[in-house]
């Protein structure tokens, strides 16, 4: 996107620090119940300290206020208040853009406004600022879970089933956001980043999704993009205007424009592209991806230009 | 005149100067001896000249390695760099995907050699001399020196270069 592609530069992954309506809602739940209960175990211990220094007469009245009627308004306070932050983040508004996210072992195939212009992207999700979007979560494989703690709470991704979840995300900028439901050897290594931009710069972002990639403008990735296609990776990938139509691994057409490589886990650049061709069993062990170590040195390099220079 | 006279009032010129320069030489012989060491600037430069030749003389006879100077570290200097900047930058550029490096988060790529020890090699990619100015040279372009290699050119610039290199060149020890 913008400039701004340096891994780690997103903002603390915590749900303490809302950037989004559902978050911020649950940080609002979770300062009242913390409060709540910090209030509640000072009064406990100092009536405790009351009844032990003085000799007192323990009277009907008090056992069942303070062992029946405060607690059940407390907590039915709690229920209510708990239920009610929960279904406001759960309520799935149909209108607004729609994203489809599909977790697969180990990355996030994206695809924007799916009912009717399809665009597809992979690991990176960018969002709008300030307009509810619900992504409809799907999983090609096992139970994976999105989870982006800043901007909403966590959702399952469940085969053969599709969830949703209407996030809106209130500040701009990077976000992580990670797989939270055990999924495989690589579980740990399937993170992702939301991108949120400003509408004009979200409809750009779509506009872009529709052109082919970047031309080889030079020898070597001209040598990079036929590397790309003789060594067989439009078999699973996809790269927008040189091999179309392969599903099984991430679209690449404008993956050296993505902030990271291997979902979202290391700084995109040459040197890792070309260390994770040659060798992704290492990088990331189990991913359905093999190790290209067949390439020649020049082949190797030209491939990691050429994917590269496509942002 | 007659030569003779001319002669023997020379001579005696001649032996009054000996005699006068005699006198003080055994005049400053017999203070230096007596003056003591702290104000005697020639004493102390022989006696720091002979403290030098003995520690030179223990030095090799001893093991020279120990504390032989450190002569890659006084090259780096040269190079302007700051070795604790370089495990930064190698992550930055991904060095880590096919490197080993010792202090470098997440590097332990198997795809090129082990950088552990990088000091005591000899040879870069059994190419250029392990020279400070040549690391530095070699991870700006390493295709340049070795155009079938399979590192690429990582767009480095020349300051993180020089901070790698100091960094590799702080790598001592068996791999």
């Amino acid at each position: 996107m913008n400039g701004e592609t340096t891994l780690g530069r997103f903002d603390t992954q915590t749900a303490l620090v809302g950037a989004g309506t559902g978050a911020e809602m649950t940080l609002v739940l979770t300062v009242v119940m913390t409060v709540a209960a910090a209030v509640i175990f000072v009064a406990v211990m100092g009536v405790a300290w009351w009844a032990w220094r003085r000799e007192t007469n323990v009277r009907p009245w008090w056992v069942w206020t303070g062992g029946v009627v405060v607690p059940v308004i407390t907590l039915a306070l709690l229920v209510v208040g708990s239920s009610l932050t929960l279904a406001a983040i759960g309520e799935v508004d149909e209108e607004p853009a729609v994203i489809e996210v599909t977790g697969h072992q180990y990355w996030w195939d994206v695809i924007h406004d799916p009912r009717d212009r399809s665009l597809r992207d992979a690991n990176e999700i960018v969002l709008p600022v300030d307009q509810p979007v619900t992504l409809r979560l799907k999983s090609e494989d096992v139970i994976h879970s999105f989870w982006v703690p800043s901007i909403s709470g966590k959702m399952d991704m469940i085969p053969g089933r599709t969830n949703a979840l209407t996030v809106t995300a209130t500040r701009i900028g990077r976000f992580r956001g990670q797989c939270a439901e055990f999924c495989g050897l690589s579980h740990p290594l399937m993170a992702f980043e939301v991108v949120v931009v400003s509408t004009e710069n979200y409809a750009a972002y779509l506009d872009g999704l529709e052109t082919e990639a970047r031309d080889a403008d030079t020898l070597q990735r001209t040598r990079g993009r036929d590397v790309f296609i003789e060594a067989g990776c439009p078999a699973c990938h996809a790269i927008r205007g040189v091999a179309e139509g392969a599903r099984i691994g991430p679209d690449l057409t404008r993956v050296g424009g993505r902030a990271s490589l291997g979902a979202g886990m290391w700084a995109m650049n040459v040197g890792n592209l070309a260390g994770w061709i040659a060798d992704v069993q290492d990088m990331k062990p189990g991913a359905q991806m093999p190790s290209y170590n067949h390439l020649s040195g020049p082949d190797l390099r030209a491939v990691a230009h050429y994917l590269e220079s496509l942002k | 005149m007659p030569d003779g006279a001319e002669h023997r009032t020379f001579g005696k010129a001649g032996l009054g100067l000996v005699t006068v320069g005699a006198l003080a030489a055994t005049a400053s012989v017999v203070a230096w001896s007596l003056a003591s060491p702290s104000n005697d600037p020639v004493g102390a430069m022989v006696s720091r000249v002979g403290a030098g030749w003995e520690r030179l003389t223990q030095w090799y006879a001893g093991n020279p390695v120990a504390d032989r100077p450190n002569w890659s570290a006084m090259q780096v200097k040269l190079l302007d760099a700051q070795s604790d900047r370089g495990p930064d930058a190698m992550v930055r550029y991904g060095c880590g995907a096919c490197h080993v490096i010792p202090g470098v988060a997440g590097a332990r790529g198997t795809v090129g050699p082990s950088l552990a020890g990088f000091a005591d090699r000899a040879y870069i990619a059994g190419i250029l001399t392990n020279a400070p100015g040549n690391l530095q040279r070699w991870l700006i372009d390493p295709p340049l020196f070795a155009p079938d290699t399979a590192m690429p050119d990582m767009s480095v610039t020349e300051a993180d270069a020089a901070d790698m290199a100091a960094y590799l060149l702080s790598l001592t020890g068996a791999p």
